[in-house]
């Protein structure tokens, strides 16, 4: 193994895996390098919130359902939803019920899979299928017949939903799921559709001073070290490690024509970006 | 910019209602107890070097056998040199590390389906993931035990590591998550090794000494170039809740498991603080 590490003629990739443990982190350097394939660079995945907007009802909905249709001639979208306030009364429950982590994402992944039905049943007639993580595969098909998919935002971990370092709230839920998403099919873009104009410098629903931050480094964002945040931190983290998706952009939903701006690539609401590309290949 | 008509009355009355769950002070009221669903379950785990010496494994699945009348094991297994060479494909093809967590899951779950092949005239039956979420205690009360994929399904949706492409959470993962979650009275790794060493003891032989007991923070501390065990382990055992305590013993040395599930201190012994 030293002699590997010493700069002698490296092995072919397979030789090393055959050899070396995967713990090796000189064996996981060996797998940098190798160039990043973007599966799906034309889909822009938008993150439909729960308690944001979903739980408001049609107030909030049917105008961003007509919003999403406006743009499906221009932009292949992957539809996410999020959880909201019957994810919040389960988890409340099940908390003082003493049950554990990976029951809690089971439970909640049932709230956010009812919110995407519902948006499905809002979008059939403009023949928008649901898919589970189950039938990623023919995901590409549906895309290219009808300009999106719906899917529930939730990552399939279920049972096996890691704990979080304080409290029993599952650390990677919608946001995560739906970033996560962005990130291995290399999408274009990744939207949050929320009821805010963006990031603040406190939750605008409870502090009149807090400020609007129109873009903003993962750096200078975590510097800020804000007690609350627009979405889940385990995205900020996954963000530091991400082979493609390096930004994402939070916009207001309740405003109509913030989500067709940043389609079009226009920097409304809040962009986060990371500041480097690639997190050891240089 | 706290327009009135962005708040909305569509709440149902929870601790929770309106809350930020991403808002620390609120996650810092959820701390509570965590109860043990099948606090009789021991977990087992048969490393995919196992699996690839092929007949080294019969001995194993009958002391395995030999044991479930006195202790319920339910057998997770991981994948071995058919995920290295999958690996190695993928990463040449530019594939993101959740397209390699989907096909590498098909690995592990090809030696599951071989070991409940082999375990079925016991009464073990083969366990896809879904069927673990809705079945599992079902199935344990029915039949004597349960095989499952040790690769959880993180599928496209596992973690971009911080160094190169190869998916984090693998085998062990997945079998420690589920015992976490069970709240299992063991976990226990069976491996090609007697355990812990402070160097690789297949490339460092004369060197490498015996750890048998160690905690997450000393073997953190102590920053090992290799594992016997995924090591994004040590991350999900330092949140842990019930199973605080996980066992590496050698699965090639008849009579390992036998002890550890006994309780004895076979092998090495990783423990959260």
């Amino acid at each position: 193994m030293s002699n590997l590490e010493a700069g002698a003629p490296a092995l072919p990739l397979l030789q090393q895996l055959l050899q070396r443990s995967l713990s090796d982190p000189g064996m996981l350097r060996a797998t940098e390098g190798h160039g990043d394939y973007a599966i799906l660079p034309n889909a822009n995945v938008v993150k439909i919130g729960g308690q944001s907007i979903m739980d408001r009802g049609k107030a909030a909905v049917y105008p961003l359902i007509d919003e999403i249709v406006a743009n499906l001639p221009r932009h292949k979208m992957i539809l996410g939803t999020g959880a909201g306030t019957r994810a919040r009364h389960i988890y409340s429950l099940a908390i003082e019920l003493g049950l554990p982590i990976g029951v809690l994402t089971v439970l909640g992944t049932a709230v956010a899979w009812q919110n995407a039905q519902m948006l499905h049943y809002l979008l059939a007639k403009h023949g928008i299928p649901f898919i589970e993580p189950e039938g990623f595969s023919i995901l590409p098909h549906y895309m290219a017949a009808s300009g999106a998919v719906i899917c529930q935002g939730m990552p399939p971990y279920k049972l096996w939903q890691e704990n979080p370092v304080v409290g029993r709230i599952p650390p990677n839920r919608t946001d995560t799921g739906c970033y996560l998403i962005s990130e291995v099919f290399g999408a274009r873009k990744m939207i949050f559709v929320k009821d805010e104009d963006g990031l603040y410098t406190a939750d605008p629903k409870k502090d009149a001073s807090a400020k609007h931050i129109g873009r903003i480094s993962l750096d200078e964002l975590v510097a800020l070290d804000l007690g609350d945040l627009i979405v889940e931190r385990a995205v900020l983290d996954l963000m530091r490690t991400a082979r493609h998706m390096h930004e994402i952009q939070f916009v207001n939903g309740l405003k109509p024509g913030q989500l067709t701006r940043a389609l079009a690539g226009e920097p409304v609401g809040t962009v986060i970006y990371r500041e480097r590309q690639g997190s050891t290949d240089e | 910019m706290n327009e009135r008509s962005q708040i909305h009355d569509n709440h149902i009355p929870s601790r929770l209602m309106r809350e930020s769950l991403v808002d620390r002070d609120v996650i810092a009221t959820t701390q509570a107890p965590v109860t043990r669903i099948l606090p009789n379950l021991n977990v087992i785990q048969i490393g995919g070097r196992i699996m690839d010496r092929g007949a080294a494994l019969l001995p194993l699945l009958e002391e395995i056998v030999a044991n479930q009348p006195n202790h319920m094991q339910v057998v997770a297994v991981g994948a071995g040199a058919r995920t290295r060479h999958l690996f190695a494909v993928g990463i040449d093809l530019g594939l993101p590390t959740g397209a390699l967590a989907t096909l590498s899951a098909k690995d592990a779950a090809q030696n599951a389906y071989m070991v409940s092949c082999l375990l079925a005239k016991h009464g073990f039956v083969y366990l896809e993931a879904p069927f673990i979420v809705q079945l599992l205690p079902a199935i344990l009360a029915a039949a004597r035990g349960a095989v499952f994929n040790g690769v959880p399904p993180y599928d496209l949706w596992e973690h971009p590591p911080a160094i190169g492409r190869i998916p984090p959470h693998r085998a062990d993962s997945g079998a420690y998550l589920l015992a976490e979650v069970f709240g299992a009275r063991r976990m226990i790794f069976l491996k090609d090794v007697d355990g812990l060493y402070t160097e690789d003891p297949s490339a460092e032989a004369g060197k490498a000494e015996f750890l048998p007991r160690i905690s997450v923070a000393d073997l953190r501390a102590r920053n090992l170039t290799t594992l016997p065990i995924d090591r994004i382990l040590l991350d999900l055992m330092g949140n842990a809740k019930l199973c605080k305590e996980i066992q590496i013993v050698n699965g090639l040395k008849p009579g390992s498991l036998t002890r550890a599930l006994a309780g004895e201190a076979v092998g090495t012994t990783i423990y959260a603080n």
